[in-house]
């Protein structure tokens, strides 16, 4: 009986998973693909991508996409320059970030700011593929044709404010990220899509310097 | 010479600063400032907000909704949400503000300012003109809050707009025509405290 029940819950559970990503199924053993993902993340030193954002404003059928060039480097560094329709630059460099937008330039310690702080280290982690053995996130693989998508639920009270889910598509023919999708609890959303992407080229330490 | 420069940029910086009591009542219609009411129907903007000597920069997206109200959201240039506000004829609406901004008299000076911008308070009964030195000051009082209107003498161009008392200036803010209604460059100052607004149209794919 409880068997049944159990087989029950499980079909309920992929087929509503299958109606919230068409095209994926739910992974009931993600453990091999798990073990894939981590030694692919582990042989990456380096990245060096184009990206285009697509911010989407639900109540307003709004999309707002800007592009610009992302680059990567092992452990913790990571910079986006933002060129289309504007100018904005991020890096972000351990626990310290330097923003430069037309006017001016700022530097934040994320240590002071545990907003910041959380934020930072999602992003960092996203890339590097950390964030699937995050404790701060309930994760969930889905298998598609081409891609797997990885559903990270925020456990926290103070995530659960900022993001319903946060959704990372990986390629399945190299294990890398090409994709990251964060959903708001309004409905609204960011996405970044990584193309052109480059692994392990030689990356000088001063394109992520916070002076 | 520096010294002449000084006093000059004083002079002017007083002048700006005198009060509303040494204007003079004039017949004038008020309401000819309806022809410069920006008309929102989509619009995106690079914005720059220097608060007490912190900076913030960001993309404000203005946009005219189906029920003829005003939705504008605020971001970071990274997509993360600062807030979402809704501007009626009758009223206002928060539809979200980012936690550490939620409070009283963040939301009532940023709903004011825009209210300000989007000309909100022209239906007001007691509407009148005032002038001095060939500028006219079209005054649209709402409660303690007066929402002023600088015209040259003919309304055929809007110079700036200003909130204040009925003696004073709190809040300036300019406005730059695009050539579809909707303005290219906005400028709010305060007055009362280090608060600078600065947006600056961008035309993205949307627009293209």
């Amino acid at each position: 009986m409880h068997k049944f029940v159990l087989t029950g819950m499980l079909w309920i559970t992929a087929i509503a998973a299958e109606a919230q990503y068409p095209g994926y199924a739910l992974l009931q053993n993600a453990s091999s693909f798990q073990a894939q993902f981590a030694a692919a993340s582990q042989k990456t030193n380096t990245v060096k991508s184009d990206f285009v954002q697509e911010k989407t404003r639900s109540l307003l059928a709004e999309k707002i996409v800007s592009k610009g060039k992302f680059w990567f480097k092992k452990e913790n560094a990571v910079r986006m320059e933002y060129t289309q329709p504007f100018q904005y630059l991020m890096i972000i460099n351990g626990s310290n970030v330097y923003i430069k937008d037309n006017q001016k330039e700022n530097k934040i310690s994320t240590k002071s700011n545990k907003l910041f702080r959380q934020i930072n280290t999602i992003m960092i982690d996203c890339v590097n593929g950390k964030a699937l053995q995050s404790s701060d996130f309930k994760v969930r693989i889905f298998e598609g044709k081409t891609t797997f998508m990885a559903e990270l639920s925020p456990v926290n009270k103070n995530l659960k404010t900022l993001f319903s889910n946060i959704n990372m598509v990986i390629e399945k023919k190299d294990y890398a990220v090409s994709r990251i999708e964060m959903h708001e609890p309004s409905g609204d959303g960011t996405s970044i899509h990584f193309v052109n992407r480059q692994f392990n080229i030689p990356l000088a330490d001063a394109l992520f310097a916070v002076r | 010479m520096r010294c002449l420069l000084y006093v000059s940029c004083w002079l002017i910086c007083a002048a700006c600063s005198s009060s509303y009591k040494k204007l003079q009542r004039t017949e004038a219609d008020p309401l000819c400032i309806s022809a410069f009411r920006p008309a929102f129907s989509r619009a995106l903007y690079h914005a720059q907000v220097n608060v007490t000597g912190k900076h913030l920069s960001g993309l404000l997206i203005i946009k005219a909704m189906p029920d003829s109200s005003i939705r504008m959201v605020f971001s970071s240039e990274a997509g993360f949400k600062f807030f979402d506000f809704e501007f009626d004829r009758t009223g206002f609406k928060v539809h979200y503000i980012y936690s550490q901004m939620n409070k009283k008299a963040v939301i009532k000076t940023l709903r004011k300012d825009f209210e300000l911008l989007l000309m909100q308070h022209l239906n007001v009964p007691r509407s009148y003109t005032l002038k001095s030195d060939g500028n006219y000051y079209h005054v649209f009082p709402d409660g303690r809050d007066y929402y002023y209107y600088i015209t040259d003498s003919t309304c055929t161009n809007l110079l700036r707009m200003e909130r204040g008392s009925r003696k004073k200036r709190v809040v300036e803010a300019i406005m730059h025509p695009g050539n579809d209604g909707m303005p290219d460059t906005i400028g709010i100052k305060h007055h009362n405290f280090n608060f600078d607004i600065g947006l600056k149209r961008l035309r993205d794919d949307t627009e293209r």
